[in-house]
């Protein structure tokens, strides 16, 4: 039905469309007699992958290891973040006064401030009183070679390995407050009649939770949880701030020293869409399989 | 189908003495409600809508709280105290009028669950009895479905065996074919039947009069929360003592 609507207004469609590429048309003719840029695309291709000399083969070069340390990041605070989230939506729907405040506070605090603020008030203050709590640092030197390796391959490189786990804890806090009133949402949406059946047959408050809302809640909620997961590879991004080499801090640190600014932030934005688009897809069918579950 | 009954006040299983209950706006539910329920009697209760019948029911299981009066259900007072109340709810069985299924369990783990979580059964157990009680309301071969995937009436045959499931003294119907389309309410009434036929002690909020005249020991009549009326069924019926009962029951039949 939407297709036959959509071919109708093709005129329309043409006219946008010469409109979009005259704009974009005029744009770069302007770029190009005003900026006086020298384009250097060939030179951009190493930073993705360099030749190593001595292993006689190609290996990643700073690109696509901020591209693999901002994915780690994310997939990392991923779970720490639903984590606080669902503590939090408990809180939040708890019948007691006090934990609703609780949790309210946590939620509004991490909502109504900038997340490089909050970036800073955790890397400074938390995670410095807490790594040496945790003793990580001296955990880190005592590694073997081989657990090393696999701590560079999995997570991130021994000597970084303390602000990298500040930077996770970081995005997990911040986060968790979004995942938090998506569930909190997800929660209050069950119908009432769901708790009230559960309590008629003698379940707890606990037990009902568990077992009858909240597996509807997360049904429910899936797709805008997976939404969240795509704001947070982006979010990911801010905690170059903190020096973590992820994909924008590697950009901007190839920006200083070779000058080709559009080239990288082109080819960044291009490898932060790689990454955050199948997500998007893969929500798109998510929503799909739902929609026709139900019907 | 009369059988033989102990007379009221001898048994009392319920026993509701002078309960109030208003909502906010303030909307009266429940004035001074007092009534008795014996052992093996099935109670029905009617009247208009919004006279308090499904507010009654759902006291006697604590889903709502009275502001004042008590409630005793086989010796345990119904109060502040979450233990005693759960104690109570696994002594009463619901079914409601929307079923109120768990869309995300299969019809027998929406039998199995309460059994063992609150009645601690093992897995087995619980699969057997649950597989029996299918059986009794007439859905064996539907044990592996989803709710969805099943009629309004074989969804409330299963929201019985869910409630049944726990062994309860006590099952509370409210309004359970009001949901139902016509064709179907005869498949439901016919569980009730078989389990009144068995002795289940049950009250029984409805609208379906000949089902009350056929199977009631005794009908309430209620209105604005009070109760107006009570009698066994033919004569509840046939005569009538207040000439509000007599309106209504001209309204409805």
């Amino acid at each position: 039905m939407l297709r036959t609507r959509r071919n109708k207004n093709i005129a329309l469609d043409i006219f946008l469309l010469a409109l979009i590429f005259s704009a974009a048309g005029y744009l770069g003719y302007r770029v190009s007699i005003q900026l006086h840029y020298t384009w250097r695309w060939s030179l951009i291709w190493q930073y993705l992958f360099r030749f190593d000399h001595e292993q006689h083969r190609f290996v990643a070069n700073y690109l696509i290891l901020g591209l693999l340390t901002t994915l780690r990041l994310s997939i990392y605070a991923c779970f720490p973040a639903l984590l606080i989230g669902l503590f939090m939506a408990l809180m939040r729907t708890s019948r007691s006064l006090f934990r609703q405040l609780l949790g309210r506070t946590y939620i509004e605090l991490m909502r109504n401030l900038p997340p490089l603020v909050i970036i800073f008030l955790v890397y400074f203050f938390l995670a410095d009183q807490i790594t040496p709590l945790l003793g990580i640092d001296s955990f880190i030197e005592n590694i073997s070679p081989e657990a090393g390796y696999w701590l560079n391959v999995l997570v991130a490189p021994p000597s970084s390995f303390s602000p990298f786990l500040s930077a996770v804890l970081t995005l997990a806090v911040f986060e968790g407050a979004y995942i938090a009133e998506i569930l909190r949402g997800g929660i209050e949406s069950v119908n009432r009649g769901q708790w009230e059946a559960a309590h008629a047959l003698g379940l707890t408050r606990g037990q009902s939770m568990r077992h009858i809302i909240l597996p509807q809640t997360f049904r429910q909620v899936l797709p805008p949880l997976a939404g969240q997961f795509i704001s947070l590879i982006k979010d990911s991004s801010i905690v170059s701030v903190i020096s973590i080499q992820e994909l924008t801090y590697q950009g901007t640190q190839l920006m200083a020293s070779t000058y080709m600014t559009i080239e990288v932030w082109l080819l960044v934005a291009l490898m932060y869409f790689v990454l955050t688009f199948p997500c998007s897809m893969l929500i798109g069918g998510i929503e799909r399989s739902f929609a026709s579950d139900s019907a | 189908m009369n059988k033989q009954k102990t007379p009221a006040g001898n048994d009392p299983i319920i026993d509701v003495r002078r309960i109030c209950k208003t909502y906010p706006g303030p909307v009266i539910a429940l004035d001074d409600f007092s009534i008795t329920v014996d052992r093996g009697e099935v109670l029905v209760v009617i009247g208009p809508s919004g006279s308090g019948k499904s507010t009654f029911l759902r006291c006697l299981n604590g889903l709502e709280e009275v502001d004042s009066g008590e409630i005793i259900i086989d010796g345990i007072p119904l109060d502040e105290d979450e233990k005693k109340r759960l104690q109570i709810r696994r002594e009463v069985g619901m079914v409601f009028q929307s079923f109120n299924l768990f869309p995300h369990l299969t019809v027998r783990k929406n039998i199995d669950l309460a059994q063992r979580l609150v009645r601690k059964k093992s897995r087995i157990e619980a699969l057997e009895f649950s597989l029996h009680l299918l059986d009794q309301v007439g859905l064996a071969d539907m044990a592996d479905r989803y709710p969805h995937q099943l009629s309004g009436g074989q969804q409330q045959r299963v929201a019985i065996a869910r409630a049944l499931a726990m062994m309860p003294a006590v099952m509370l119907f409210d309004e359970a074919t009001s949901a139902l389309d016509p064709e179907m309410i005869g498949e439901v009434l016919d569980v009730m039947r078989g389990l009144a036929r068995r002795g289940m002690t049950m009250v029984v909020v409805t609208h379906e009069m000949g089902f009350a005249r056929e199977v009631s020991d005794r009908i309430a009549f209620m209105e604005e929360g009070r109760l107006v009326e009570e009698g066994c069924g033919e004569v509840f019926f046939s005569h009538p003592e207040r000439l509000r009962t007599k309106e209504f029951l001209r309204q409805i039949l």
